[in-house]
């Protein structure tokens, strides 16, 4: 299959899993990473770039865990 | 000099050191009216003395700005400047302009008149014939650099150049708009003053410092062009919608608070980019350029940019810190170190780097000018943590216990004092730069010590 | 790793990684707030329409395959449908907004609705922008422009799968 359809098509899951997991915030933040890291990889091809997904997604991922932090403080 | 057009820097560089003089002697004048209020008060009122410190600090940047176009558009673009003629006529414009703002604002000539009269606005005051002729000015020099550029080489560095000068001539014409309701009135303002210094000037000063380091390190141009890219890239995105944080508490709505706080909080980003390309470059870079002194302001000028401009822009851009401080004497700690960091330092190194060349000698006097700069930036520091200081306690007496204002201006007599001191050293190192570079000395070259020439290699 | 592996323009590069940056800020900033009055923001928060913010992501990022798909075959029609898919992701936007304007749900009603309206609004006209973009680029389709739109256009796309959850479904 064409790697653009399937990115597509794994972005559609993704948005699946959204609608079935609300009310978790920690697995809704996850899945919101996963898009991102779709939409990186997939979409703007950071996988030709060796280095520079892992320099987009750490400081990504650690962000989404301290915004699940600050919303499970409150 | 390569180009025989590039002589037109020389009396652009002359009018901008004048009013260079005028501007720091009022400030001086003004340091110590904060320790000595009745001083000068009938002949020089405050606000006149202020009006002049302020203004002539503009005018000259902007024609340095016009004389390092004129210096180093010729280079760029391998051309001669199209008119010459024009060049000088825009510079007597200038000049023109520039005498009749201060007559009419010293002897108040003409009240009222909208055409004539000034007009009550920092920095803005100008009569209306002194803004038209700006105007005018300002399209005589986009016509010359424009159509120069057009008849030669293209570089990255003379179009960001020319953007940020044509980005400057049609905010300008924000100044025209005075609209009677005062809110709408200071947001006008502001588009002028925070596009002019957090937007376009930063293009201006990020070329100026693109030319002169790759004329002073020799690194590739295609270098110097990727930094300059990036740097003005996350100037414009966070200069452009920066300017909410003056909308803070001029009566607009409430949500330019948050708008203002978050992009003016990425306004560092620019700053530490431009400190870290002029490090970057001299560290890569393979030339060992004679003219130290011009290297050493163009190393300042990024450090004291970062910091004044960005760490101490960042202190209070807040906007529940701006509650507070909004201002205070921590406005003028920023306001100082900032102008002086950024505008001022690139001025004074392009005039240090371009005078030599200019006159057709090797570099001079290049450890007096050397001196000036420790002497200017070791009293613009100095003066930066005393108002800081004297901020910081004023938004504590002032804003928080709620004293009255020229009670807590009695209080911070002791930082006035030393910020009186600090402008001395600055004011001093200002006549030794432009003794120095004006009346150039024996050829002095220095040679890299062994320890340099070793790590060069 | 080096600057000049990123696929694409630097200027694109500098762009994304800046309107990130900037989002993020935009949403932790409200998550702190947020935590002055975690009720009050519930509560708020309850009144938004997160049906349509989920539709509104399909559209997006089905755009997103278009614009991929436009990237690397240089076709005008990917752009159009691109752009076609942001213009329905408007329509629905206008929608959301108006039936959020019919309960109430204004700029200043609540702290929360203030960052609602920014953070959403601000990214709404980044879809114009990228819409309008995508159209002049479909004028005349070269590699390069094409390659810049679709660029852009999945910035706008990875910006709206990081306000979603925070803005609309966190609760």
């Amino acid at each position: 299959m064409d790697p653009l359809t399937r990115n597509w098509l794994w972005l559609l899951a993704l948005i699946g899993a959204t609608v079935a997991l609300a009310g978790w915030p920690a697995a809704l933040l996850a899945v919101a990473f996963l898009k991102a890291v779709a939409i990186l990889n997939g979409f703007l091809h950071l996988t030709r770039a060796s280095g520079w997904l892992t320099a987009f997604a750490v400081p990504l991922g650690l962000w989404l865990a301290a915004i699940w932090a600050l919303h499970a403080v409150g | 000099m390569k180009y025989q057009t590039q002589r037109i820097a020389l009396a652009y560089i002359y009018v901008a050191l004048a009013l260079f003089a005028v501007q720091v002697t009022m400030g001086l004048v003004l340091g110590y009216i904060y320790v000595d209020p009745n001083f000068l008060s009938e002949i020089l009122p405050f606000n006149i003395g202020r009006m002049l410190h302020t203004n002539a600090l503009i005018v000259w940047l902007l024609t340095g700005f016009f004389g390092a176009a004129y210096f180093l558009i010729p280079e760029e673009a391998e051309h001669e400047i199209h008119s010459p003629l024009l060049a000088y006529v825009q510079l007597a414009i200038l000049v023109a302009g520039t005498a009749g703002a201060v007559i009419t604002y010293l002897f108040n000539l003409f009240e009222g008149n909208f055409l004539l009269g000034k007009q009550g606005r920092e920095f803005l005051e100008q009569p209306t014939w002194v803004k038209v002729g700006i105007v005018v000015a300002a399209l005589i020099f986009l016509y010359n650099v424009t159509m120069t550029i057009l008849k030669g080489r293209k570089t990255v560095i003379s179009t960001i150049l020319l953007v940020g000068l044509w980005g400057l001539a049609l905010l300008f014409l924000f100044a025209f708009y005075n609209p009677p309701n005062l809110a709408l009135d200071k947001q006008y303002w502001w588009n002028v003053v925070h596009l002019w210094v957090e937007g376009v000037w930063e293009l201006i000063m990020a070329s100026i410092l693109g030319f002169l380091m790759l004329k002073l390190t020799g690194v590739d141009r295609e270098v110097v062009e990727k930094w300059l890219y990036v740097i003005v890239a996350t100037a414009l995105f966070s200069g452009i919608l920066g300017t909410g944080h003056h909308y803070y508490w001029i009566g607009m709505p409430a949500y330019w608070q948050w708008v203002g706080s978050l992009f003016s909080s990425f306004e560092i980003v620019p700053f530490f980019g431009m400190m870290a390309f002029a490090f970057v470059m001299v560290w890569k870079g393979r030339r060992d350029h004679p003219n130290k002194a011009a290297l050493l302001w163009s190393l300042g000028c990024a450090v004291l940019a970062f910091f004044g401009a960005g760490v101490w822009g960042f202190l209070h851009t807040l906007h529940g810190v701006n509650y507070y401080t909004h201002g205070t004497q921590i406005t003028a700690a920023h306001g100082h170190l900032a102008f002086f960091g950024a505008y001022v330092c690139v001025n004074l190194a392009l005039f240090t780097y371009a005078m030599p060349v200019l006159k057709g000698r090797d570099p001079y006097n290049q450890v007096l000018i050397m001196g000036s700069f420790w002497l200017m930036a070791g009293g613009m520091l100095f003066m930066t943590f005393v108002l800081t200081f004297a901020g910081t306690l004023q938004t504590h007496l002032q804003r928080v216990l709620g004293e009255g204002y020229m009670d807590v201006q009695d209080q911070l007599a002791l930082f006035y004092w030393m910020r009186f001191g600090s402008g001395f050293a600055v004011v001093l190192g200002a006549f030794l730069f432009i003794g120095a570079t004006l009346i150039p000395g024996r050829r002095e070259v220095i040679e890299p010590g062994p320890v340099v020439r070793h790590a060069a290699e | 790793m080096r600057i000049d592996d990123l696929p694409g323009e630097l200027l694109m590069w500098v762009l994304i990684g800046s309107e990130v940056a900037v989002f993020a800020a935009g949403i932790t900033v409200m998550e702190a707030v947020r935590l002055t009055d975690p009720a009050g923001f519930a509560t708020a928060q309850g009144m938004l329409d997160g049906r349509m913010a989920t539709l509104n992501t399909a559209l997006l990022v089905t755009s997103g395959l278009f614009a991929a798909r436009a990237e690397r075959d240089g076709g005008r029609a990917g752009l159009l449908l691109a752009a076609l898919g942001g213009v329905a992701f408007l329509a629905v936007k206008i929608a959301e907004y108006t039936a959020d304007a019919a309960r109430g749900v204004t700029m200043e009603a609540h702290p929360f609705f203030t960052f609602y309206y920014l953070l959403t609004g601000f990214h709404a006209a980044h879809v114009i922008a990228g819409v309008v973009v995508l159209v002049l680029v479909a004028i005349r389709p070269r590699r390069d422009t094409a390659q810049a739109a679709a660029m852009f256009w999945h910035m706008v796309d990875l910006v709206w799968v990081l306000l979603l959850a925070p803005v609309y479904l966190l609760g």
